[in-house]
């Protein structure tokens, strides 16, 4: 009898192999695509562009993701807003609330956190 | 090992510098480069892969991963090349978690000014599941199967499926996969361990 932990090794191993074969299966046109683009973050290192600055919060950012949040407080009272297929419901809220993040990707505050203890503890 | 030096912009005479040795900055600058492309080029597949099964849109996916390059390459390249990979999927999952905002913004904009009227444009994630185009049998098999997990996946937390695609997909231990998803390695564990649960469940007699 197959126990738990022999079907997950199961479900592991043949969902890999089915990522494995989409990955090699993928058509001519994204493989091309993506080369383009490894080629373009490669020119722009040669080009030496400066630095996004890590710290600008587009103005209004915060109040619009408060206005989100409510908005889409009321819609989930209301039954009206459209669903997502891969979100719940917290994580709509949760996804909304950050609004330093809403205009672009940035590491964030823990992750920064994170690596200034490892340096400082390398260092010390 | 640490991660340092977190807001330097790398360029290729910053490379160089950082190379050192006794070869010329050019040469130096130029192994690195390479050495860029190459993890790269390694990587951009299952990434794009990856990003499609979170975002499950095909072109948003591409964007994603354009920007993760970009942004790896912008800000981290003068790093040790083995911080590379869980940095990469540090960025992309940044990177589709502000696209999934994106969208909710989008969502939640139209139905505020719409009144609840929906618009039937959304993208439908049924066509955008899986990559069209024939092949042998067994890839068709792969995909299709592929897609029931896609599915599976869509109805687990975003933290799980960011565990399972990290760790089962693109194969990152736990200590790559915490630093990707900016988390324990004890929450990686357990992410990682009620996604396989959740997705046993689901799947069910999936596998014969």
């Amino acid at each position: 009898m197959e126990t738990m932990n022999e079907r997950m090794r199961e479900l592991e191993r043949r969902s890999r192999e089915a990522f494995d074969s989409s990955v090699e299966a993928l058509p001519a046109a994204t493989r091309r695509h993506l080369a383009r683009a490894r080629a373009e973050a490669l020119a722009g290192l040669r080009r030496g562009r400066p630095q996004w600055s890590a710290g600008w919060i587009p103005a209004g950012a915060a109040a619009a993701a408060a206005l989100v949040g409510v908005m889409l407080w009321q819609g989930a009272r209301q039954g009206e807003l459209p669903e997502e297929p891969s979100l719940t419901a917290f994580e709509d809220l949760d996804l909304v609330a950050g609004a330093e993040e809403l205009d672009m990707f940035e590491e964030d505050g823990e992750f920064y956190a994170w690596a200034a203890e490892q340096a400082s503890g390398d260092a010390g | 090992m640490p991660l340092v030096d977190l807001t330097c912009s790398a360029t290729l005479p910053a490379l160089a510098a950082a190379a050192g040795g006794g070869r010329s900055a050019r040469e130096a600058a130029v192994d690195s480069e390479r050495a860029l492309e190459r993890f790269l080029a390694g990587i951009e597949r299952r990434a794009y892969r990856i990003a499609q099964l979170a975002l499950r849109d095909h072109a948003e996916a591409q964007d994603a991963v354009q920007d993760a390059m970009i942004r790896l390459v912008r800000n981290y390249a003068g790093h040790p090349p083995e911080q590379w990979r869980p940095l990469f999927y540090r960025i992309l999952r940044n990177r589709i978690t502000d696209s999934q905002r994106r969208r909710k913004v989008r969502n939640a904009v139209m139905a505020w000014w719409a009144a609840g009227v929906t618009e039937d444009e959304a993208s439908d994630p049924l066509v955008s599941a899986v990559d069209p185009g024939g092949g042998p049998d067994a890839v068709l098999e792969g995909e299709e199967l592929l897609a029931r997990i896609e599915q599976a996946l869509a109805g687990l937390s975003s933290r799980q499926r960011e565990a399972f695609l990290l760790r089962n997909f693109e194969g990152m231990d736990v200590a790559q996969t915490a630093v990707a998803m900016g988390c324990s390695e004890g929450s990686v564990k357990t992410h990682y361990f009620r996604a396989l649960q959740a997705l046993q469940e689901v799947l069910g007699e999936w596998k014969r």
